[in-house]
């Protein structure tokens, strides 16, 4: 907090003053008039928020010493000695000004005004040698030895795997290093999974699909000592492996294709970064390259399409569109992108110093400042318009956005239907009086008056220049800047723009010693050369962060947790890491693999640690419940994802096809009921658009479809480092009643009719293989049957309805959604 | 190293571990289940369930005692105008029409002056208080004993979309838990059969951003308020699909069972898979019992009368209320009602015509309000139930067109009130100015409302903290708020 730098600057000032100001020693009245009149109110009134001995200081002002209030706080001195109008203090308690009234809830009596304003006339008279209190325990920010000692700040160093005793075991370093652990504690690690869990595992991990029942049978029955590495290769190289895991880089980055509020909008042609982030992913575009993109790739001397779409990363967070203040509104924009940076890219919420020094880490609000300095040029975002977009010109880009475009013209529609029908309301133009439009621009600016009119003009010329121009087709969601020169930045005194402290100028976080900040303007003229300084010194190997950081996700979404759980959080309070030397084995492994992730998907997916069991062994429940030292795998939910793309792979509807503009699945009338016009902003896919992966969803803010806001889809305004698991009975209503999962049951009863024959053993054994992946047993079949056969009887229902209630509950097994 | 060594960081951020893990999430399950599993099957499924498993929505100890058990919060959407309902400015009738110096900030920006538009309803005293309500609520007027009204309420933003975010959330900006969901996280659901955090709409039209009004932002979705409908179906996918029967659906609720306990048989140290064969259970019972919840057909005549149900003006809302009762007889822990949907008049945003605007939602709401108040009295149930009437903001005593006679919006200062769980009745607290323009004294701000309501349900709002993004969160903002004691 900026307090603990003020106050020992305030004690320094105070010992200062008191030589000089308080020169003429206070007279005996004088002081009686402070002890009797002044003191009091200070002690009752102010000192809670206002002294040393606060629990907290407001304002950064104290008001127990004549230096302190000298000295003043956040809004400037407190007092002018002598001129009791002029004095901030005196201000304040007399309640002239509605932003300041002082004490806060209940105004002084006027007396103690009175009295207050006659003692800083007489010059502010304390007395001398009144020491004032000292504040507990808070002193200012330093970064000191151990602070920079924190493991996350320390260079990484490749170690040497450590030997063990069952090198049998190890079938490549990490195993080496997992082991190692166990040893200690006298754990052994689990055997491996059976044929069909693996698969099914694996199948999930990479794609985010099942297996289909050949893919099983061929693992099963492949003899190959290379059949998991044939396995493994084959799934990085299906497209489906991009589809999966962009979607955990799009959590990262608070991806969504609207912008919140009222209005929620349709960011155009936001889709295009969904697609270049499949695309990065499936291309195995170096980690390092994807960093720079997304920060500058702009400003890249090699900068490309997909280095420009790239950048809307600068655009994916919330917008209000008519914030109360704008200035405000501009550093909240510029803080979300703070945030997300170090989150995302260092792990580190250096987004807390926004207002104070972060209180955990060793992050100083100038750092904050600094860090925030390389965006401070960045455009204000205003959804569209030539400082938010860029024409790309059309070659291996897909089709373009008209959906969005379509919304946002509904959308101003409505707005401008709005402000006629208030001047119908108003002005009640007889009928056959003509358009409202024709006589609004007649009489508008009398009837509306001029700031409504003026609103109804710009969204009516908003609303042409759309419907003129419908091309937003080619063009890109693009960050840019307002020209080549910086605008200067000012450490903001609690966060509060009009409180300008010390100008900054870029820098990196101090804690990590790290190197000047050079900055190399670009040749185009167009920006300032910061954010490419920034991503630079992020992607950079030297990074003890970076690398760190991403491999753990990686990890994350491999094993369930991170080696550091704290997957967005390396500072002093994150989980201390379970692995370090496994981290930043595999960290330096990465950086040497030139940043590739499917080298390193490759090297954690072929070590034994994966493929165990996961079934722990008692020992290890006692020695370790949480599983730190992975002496087995642990068994994940699937995401909400993939549990609707398992819905439609199940039911052999699913479509394949990839990349586009956001499809619109079929949402729920009562759930459409909660907008305030219901359907807005939604459209309506064609039933083999609305069976395509999860991932081409539309992603709206303020209307997720039901089945993935019930499986604790990410939330989309904050950046998301780790998923919820949630069970809830709601889930349950859904998956047994809603009419999505329903429709997919009957098509999955379609489909086992028409693969399996009249056989209602085979039609069992095939719906419980679908969703299993592997072959159910006799017992399991038989108690299809007997379901099939009792429906028949006693509730007599046909048996294809026996068979699709059956199909329901295959859809509902607790190992349909949950992985070994 | 003290000023961020976590352990002399104050209250900063003491987390346990338990919540750690599960802020973290990675590999555990945030489990939402009530009652149906016992704590004790739980925790001997094995070592660590308890370690590892927490039910979010397991009832919990409040801070300290509590006074409120429930909260129906009664949101008058779009904003209702506090000089024409119970914010008395009599020195404001004569100058209707004349233009004068005052600062505003509404939709159309801040302006200087303005052309004042009178109240339009007159003010009569009522109640041992002798508080002065307009002629639009007769029926309300009758309980002001009961009531604590708070003249000063102020917030940041005077835009809707913003404004409803605060109101609900405390924060102008989208993405942060809801009222509803704090409460919630802090005190779980004693409520088997019924989501403890209950938004009915106004069969209008829902509010602008939809969802994000009731959303659990950062926190799991199991604390998100979910829409409780008043006819037909209460909760989405409550009724079994068509074809279906209920023997049918037990049938295949039990074989589903089997087939889980069988799978689980072996995983017994995965608690989140019992979890789920429980989860079952609990919708099943839902499906049965809450279509009884909304069902008044065993409410007497008397009763649906006092809410106003025997009038086609009042009978929508006068059953949203009577409902809301019955949510709180049945353990809900928060309810919220809306007032108003969709657009413009459709709300309480009356920008073109405050008579026309208010005559029509206070015409629908008056009766069904005071009849909750004297319903839940009778019963004995106002004493643990808190609740909250006003908008996002109220409205400007000037008008917003050249011509006409609608209010724009004002965060400067507007009224909401309080009754029952542990309010004072019979009070009112702060002031606007004499135009009503901007609260004067006592101001108070959206963050007190919330902290006023923490406090009575026995939460203490600077210690009701859910840790993420690298901070300890809470409702009431970093700088924390204090409740406003005048009312309790």
């Amino acid at each position: 907090m900026n307090l603990r730098r003020i106050i020992p600057i305030a004690f320094a000032l105070a010992a200062l003053f008191c030589g000089w100001l308080g020169a003429a020693e206070p007279s005996a009245a004088d002081i009686e008039f402070f002890e009797k009149h002044i003191r009091p109110v200070l002690s009752e009134r102010c000192h809670k928020c206002h002294s040393a001995g606060a629990d907290k200081v407001k304002g950064g002002l104290l008001l127990d010493s004549r230096a302190a209030m000298l000295k003043g706080g956040d809004t400037g001195p407190a007092i002018v000695s002598g001129d009791a109008d002029k004095s901030l203090l005196i201000q304040a308690v007399r309640w002239a000004d509605k932003d300041l009234q002082m004490p806060p809830k209940k105004k002084l009596a006027d007396a103690e005004i009175a009295d207050l304003a006659t003692w800083v006339k007489m010059g502010a008279p304390w007395p001398a040698g009144d020491k004032p209190p000292v504040a507990s325990a808070k002193k200012g920010f330093k970064i000191t030895d151990k602070d920079r000692a924190h493991w996350a700040f320390q260079p990484v160093k490749k170690p040497m795997p450590p030997a063990v005793k069952n090198a049998a075991w190890v079938a490549n370093p990490i195993d080496a290093f997992i082991l190692a652990n166990l040893d200690e504690k006298g754990l052994a690690p689990n055997a491996p999974a059976d044929r069909c869990t693996l698969i099914r595992r694996v199948c999930y991990d990479i794609t985010g699909l099942p297996p289909t029942p050949t893919e099983v049978e061929a693992f099963v029955a492949d003899q190959s000592p290379k059949a998991w590495e044939n396995l493994v290769e084959r799934l990085l190289a299906s497209p489906r492996y991009g589809e999966h895991w962009s979607r955990h880089w799009l959590d990262l980055v608070r991806f969504a294709e609207t912008n919140s509020y009222e209005r929620d909008g349709a960011k155009p042609n936001a889709w295009r970064f969904r697609d270049y982030v499949i695309r990065a992913f499936n291309e195995d575009k170096p980690y390092d390259r994807f960093v720079r993109e997304q920060l500058a790739g702009d400003e890249l001397s090699d900068a490309t399409k997909d280095s420009l779409i790239a950048t809307g990363f600068y655009r994916l967070g919330i917008w209000d569109d008519e914030p109360a203040d704008r200035e405000l509104a501009r550093f909240d924009m510029l803080d979300d992108i703070v945030a997300t940076t170090g989150h995302v890219f260092l792990g580190l919420t250096v987004d807390c110093a926004r207002c104070h020094d972060h209180k955990i880490d060793p992050i100083a609000q100038r750092d904050y400042y600094a860090m925030l300095s390389f965006f401070q040029n960045v455009n204000h975002y205003r959804n569209g318009g030539p400082t938010d977009e860029v024409a790309l010109e059309e070659e291996n880009i897909s089709e373009g956005g008209g959906k969005d475009h379509t919304a946002q013209i509904t959308e101003l529609e409505a707005q401008v239907a709005e402000f006629e029908r208030h001047y119908r309301e108003i002005a009640k133009p007889p009928k056959g009086a003509g358009a409202v439009a024709k006589l609004i621009e007649e009489d508008g600016l009398a009837v509306l008056g001029k700031e409504a009119f003026e609103r109804y003009m710009s969204f009516k010329k908003r609303l042409l220049g759309m419907k003129r121009n419908n091309d937003h087709d080619g063009k890109a969601l693009v960050v840019s800047e307002a020209g080549a020169k910086p605008p200067e930045t000012f450490i903001l005194q609690r966060g509060i723009p009009a409180n300008k402290g010390d100008k900054v100028e870029p820098a990196f976080l101090q804690v990590l010693s790290p190197p000047p900040a050079q900055i190399a303007e670009p040749a185009s003229g167009k920006s300032t050369g910061r954010r490419t300084t920034l991503a630079n010194w992020i992607a950079s190997p030297e990074n003890p962060l970076t690398a760190r950081v991403i491999v753990n996700r990686v990890w994350q979404r491999h094993f369930g947790r991170g080696i550091v759980r704290s997957s967005s959080n390396f500072g002093l309070q994150g989980d201390a890491p379970t692995h370090p030397e496994l981290l930043d084995w595999l960290a330096s492994e990465f950086v040497a693999r030139g940043w590739s992730l499917k080298s390193l998907h490759r090297l954690i997916l072929t070590s034994n640690a994966y493929r165990m069991s996961s079934r722990p062994a008692p020992a290890a429940l006692n020695l370790d419940p949480q599983n730190d030292l992975l002496s087995h795998f642990d068994m994940r939910r699937l995401a909400a994802e993939e549990i609707r793309d398992s819905i439609l792979a199940a039911s052999g509807t699913l479509n394949k096809k990839m990349f586009g503009p956001g499809i619109y699945v079929d949402i729920p009338k009562e759930v459409l009921a909660g907008q305030s016009r219901p359907g807005s902003g939604w459209g309506k896919s064609p039933p083999e658009e609305q069976s395509r992966r999860s991932i081409y969803i539309h992603v709206k803010r303020s209307l997720i479809a039901p089945i993935l806001a019930s499986f604790d889809v990410a939330e989309t305004d904050h950046s998301v480092p780790v998923r919820f698991a949630s069970t809830q009975p709601t889930q349950a209503l859904g998956m047994l009643n809603s009419a999505f999962v329903n429709e997919q049951a009957a098509k999955l009863a379609e489909r086992v009719r028409r693969e399996a024959g009249d056989d209602v053993a085979k039609q069992v054994r095939l719906a419980l293989n679908l969703v299993t992946s592997r072959p159910p047993s006799e017992a399991e079949v038989q108690r299809g049957m007997k379901l099939i056969g009792a429906m028949q009887k006693e509730d007599g229902v046909t048996r294809e309805a026996a068979l699709g209630s059956f199909c329901l509950l295959a859809l509902n097994l607790n190992e349909f959604l949950y992985l070994d | 190293m003290p000023h961020h060594d976590p352990k002399s960081a104050g209250s900063f951020c003491h987390r346990t571990r338990r919540e750690f893990l599960w802020e973290a999430g990675g590999g555990f399950t945030a489990l939402a289940l009530t009652g149906l599993l016992s704590l004790d099957r739980f925790f001997t499924a094995s070592a660590n369930a308890a370690d590892v498993v927490a039910n979010p929505l397991a009832p919990k100890k409040p801070h300290f005692a509590p006074k409120a058990k429930s909260v129906i919060f009664l949101f008058m959407y779009g904003g209702p105008s506090h000089v024409d309902t119970f914010d008395y400015k009599p020195t404001l009738y004569p100058l209707d029409g004349k233009t004068i110096e005052v600062k505003t900030f509404g939709r159309g920006g801040k302006r200087n002056q303005g052309r004042v538009v009178g109240p339009k309803w007159q003010f009569k005293q009522y109640g041992k208080c002798g508080k002065h309500v307009s002629d639009l609520f007769p029926n309300l007027a009758t309980c002001v004993d009961d009531i604590a009204f708070i003249h000063s309420m102020t917030a940041d933003s005077p835009i809707h979309g913003s404004a409803m975010l605060q109101m609900n959330t405390g924060k102008i900006l989208s993405g942060s838990p809801c009222l509803g969901s704090w409460v919630n996280y802090g005190l779980g659901s004693v409520s088997e059969n019924l989501p403890g955090f209950a938004v009915m709409l106004d069969p209008i039209g829902g509010p602008i951003s939809g969802a994000k009004n009731w959303s659990s932002g950062y926190m799991p979705a199991s604390f998100q308020g979910t829409v409780l409908r008043s006819a037909g179906d209460p909760i989405l996918d409550l009724k079994r699909p068509e074809g279906m029967t209920a023997p049918m659906q037990r049938r295949m609720l039990d074989t589903l069972r089997e087939f889980n306990t069988e799978h689980e048989a072996s995983r017994a140290d995965n608690s989140n898979l019992a979890a789920r064969i429980a989860s079952y259970e609990l919708a099943a019972k839902m499906q049965l019992h809450a279509p009884e919840a909304v069902d008044i057909a065993s409410e007497s005549e008397a009763t649906k009368e006092l809410y106003g149900m025997n009038d086609k003006k009042t009978e929508e809302f006068g059953r949203r209320c009577l409902l809301a009762r019955r949510m709180v007889e049945r353990g809900v822990r928060f309810i919220q009602l809306y007032s108003g949907g969709a657009h413009n008049d459709d709300n309480w945003d009356a920008h073109s015509d405050i008579e026309k605007n208010h005559n029509f939602h206070c015409g629908r709401t008056d009766r069904p309000i005071a009849g909750l108040l004297k319903d839940l009295k009778q019963r004995g149930l106002l004493d643990s139930t808190l609740v909250i009437w006003g908008g996002e903001f109220g409205r400007q005593p000037t008008a917003e067109y050249a011509k006409g006679t609608g209010r724009d919006h004002n965060a400067y200062g507007f009224t909401m009130w309080m009754a029952g769980g542990g309010v004072k009745g019979g009070v009112s607290v702060g002031q606007t100015d004499e135009l009503g323009a901007a609260a004067v004294q006592d101001k108070f701000h959206v963050k007190h409302l919330h902290a006023t309501a923490l406090h009575l349900l026995g939460l203490d709002p600077e210690k009701l903290t859910y840790f993420y993004g690298g901070l300890d969160q809470k409702l009431v903002g970093v700088e924390g708020a204090e409740p406003i004691r005048a009312v309790m």
